[in-house]
């Protein structure tokens, strides 16, 4: 059993009246990945920058790497890496710079192997006001793992980079958790999400809405598989048919899209029906139901249950 | 040590890099200088025998009243103070090093405007060199702790502006940089004792052993020296990593008016 890096405990913030999280309690193990999710206003952003040293917690008990991030944020700023959501370097500052400057605060070594690795390789004398925005996020995050920290925290890493810029970093982001690095993420991208993390916790108005790892909170849900099928003649198509066991959910594009919880079984009805009524297969698409739409489905009850209350 | 080194160097190199740093630093006291030196010189018999100290202390409040909020202000506001908080770069240095910084490109300033105003206008050279560097010195430090307060204190950048033009307008016409203090009437001259550039200029000229002022001005010493500790002290106790930071403004501008307190309390005396 991996020993536990990061430690959540009754964690609450308040901003004057308003509580923005509360009474949160969660583990992050070495070398895992752990995604922290949520609509905008869950608490993601305080939870992370008060486990950052950013800002105080207002009741229970926070631990990164052993240490109490709102008394020792010096010692706190050796042992991790952070790439923020909001954050600048000065305008003036060339890569080079950058590196060369962080680098001497967090007394090690210039790491100009992370400047080509991240694609800054022709940017080294570009001053930060002068990169595009994914190139800033890159510089970020360079700088965040420059010192090879024992736990990364990144907060919408993805945010602004283009396709290739996003695989290059997730490649990183599993090879430092190859490295035993712990990773802290918050990030709307669910795909993401769920491509990265080894677990993750839904936030909902400050509190713990569900966690585990992305198949298990998919497999909490409603658990409905969806079955898209296109077919030469189209048959699926038509107003009345109907397939047992599979539940018709839009007609889109050609496909006939279905939702099932036996998706085995329905798919033998579709391939049944099919045959009979002399149509051909063209397309068949079995697709367990992802990250993105349990997160959804938990939202959704969760502002239902509000309004219910409100009313 | 090393990493302080590197912090300084390279802001000394934004001090160039940085168009408006360098305008502020350079560009705007020196054209002045070049400007006024010419036309003063020739229709101001009182301005000759004080140009150097005037010209210096202009050039040293362009810099720290002008630029040096700014500097605090829009690196809070976009976020660079927090990156550097969470890469462990201490609020000292944060502090310390752009006052440093800019302390060199003002010593740079200080010997052209010294070199070129007795050399091109004929203005008085100081006769006591170490004391005229002491008296900028402290007069330095004076204007560059009020900058910093400023900077850490104001909500804004709008804000810090005018602040710092309450004090740098009435400096240029009040603190005996285009005509001497002891040509203005009574209660002008009561005035004038809350600038910080009425005593650098006394301090400067007195211990510089330009024109006429002779012996130690202790009184403007003490208050230059009370002004520059009180105004880096309160700009420690107020310096804010985030601009988020949820802390009442107008308690922390009034908490920054007890710098004020030296030349007040100068002002209200009536020191000679």
């Amino acid at each position: 059993m991996k020993e536990s890096v990061v430690s959540v405990r009754g964690f609450r913030k308040c901003y004057g009246a308003t509580v923005a999280v509360r009474e949160l309690s969660f583990d992050v193990k070495r070398g895992e990945i752990f995604a922290l999710l949520g609509p905008n206003g869950s608490g993601k952003t305080s939870t992370l920058e008060s486990l950052e040293g950013l800002r105080h917690p207002d009741g229970g008990e926070l631990s990164v790497a052993g240490i109490d991030p709102s008394r020792q944020a010096r010692k706190l700023a050796r042992l991790i890496g952070v790439q923020l959501q909001t954050s600048a370097l000065p305008p003036a500052m060339t890569v080079d710079e950058a590196m060369r400057f962080f680098a001497s605060y967090h007394r090690v070594a210039v790491r100009k192997d992370l400047v080509e690795k991240l694609g800054l390789g022709e940017k080294r004398s570009v001053q930060y006001a002068k990169l595009s925005v994914g190139q800033q996020r890159r510089l970020a995050l360079a700088i965040a793992v420059c010192h090879e920290p024992r736990v990364l925290f990144l907060d919408e890493p993805t945010a602004g980079l283009d396709v290739q810029s996003r695989v290059d970093l997730h490649a990183m982001v599993r090879e430092l958790r190859e490295s035993g690095t712990t990773v802290i993420l918050a990030t709307h991208d669910m795909a993401e999400a769920e491509k990265l993390a080894d677990r993750a916790g839904i936030l909902l108005r400050g509190e713990l809405a569900a966690i585990g790892t992305p198949r298990q909170l998919t497999a909490s849900g409603a658990r409905r598989t969806r079955i898209s099928v296109s077919t030469e003649n189209g048959r699926l198509l038509a107003e009345d048919v109907a397939i047992s066991g599979a539940e018709l959910h839009r007609r889109d594009e050609g496909y006939a899209v279905y939702f099932s919880e036996n998706p085995g079984k329905s798919v033998a009805a579709i391939l049944t029906w099919l045959e009979e009524a002399g149509d051909a297969l063209v397309d068949l698409r079995v697709e367990r139901p992802t990250l993105e739409e349990r997160f959804l489905e938990i939202t959704s009850a969760a502002a239902g249950a509000a309004s219910k209350g409100g009313k | 040590m090393g990493a302080f080194l590197h912090h300084f160097s390279y802001d000394f190199k934004t001090g160039i890099r940085d168009r408006s740093r360098l305008l502020m630093f350079y560009l705007f006291p020196l054209v002045f200088f070049f400007l006024v030196g010419g036309l003063m010189g020739s229709l101001n018999p009182y301005f000759l025998p004080t140009m150097i100290p005037a010209m210096v202390l202009f050039a040293f409040m362009c810099a720290a009243l002008l630029n040096l909020p700014n500097v605090f202000v829009t690196a809070r506001e976009s976020g660079v103070f927090r990156s550097y908080r969470i890469n462990g770069v201490p609020a000292a240095s944060i502090l310390a090093i752009p006052v440093l910084g800019t302390l060199v490109h003002m010593a740079i300033v200080g010997i052209i405007v010294t070199v070129a105003g007795v050399r091109i206008y004929g203005g008085s050279a100081p006769a006591a060199v170490l004391g005229f560097v002491a008296g900028a010195l402290l007069s330095y430090a004076a204007y560059a702790g009020i900058g910093a307060l400023i900077g850490v204190a104001a909500g804004s950048g709008t804000a810090s502006i005018l602040i710092a033009q309450v004090l740098y307008i009435p400096s240029i016409i009040l603190g005996g940089l285009m005509v001497p203090t002891s040509i203005l009437p009574g209660a002008l001259q009561r005035i004038s004792l809350l600038l910080p550039a009425t005593h650098g200029m006394r301090v400067m000229a007195s211990l510089g052993g330009i024109g006429t002022a002779t012996g130690v001005p202790w009184a403007s010493i003490v208050v230059l020296a009370a002004g520059a500790t009180l105004g880096f002290g309160l700009a420690a106790m107020l310096f804010r990593w985030d601009a988020r930071a949820s802390q009442p403004g107008g308690g922390r501008m009034a908490l920054a008016l007890l710098a004020a307190v030296p030349y007040a309390a100068a002002a209200l005396i009536g020191m000679a």
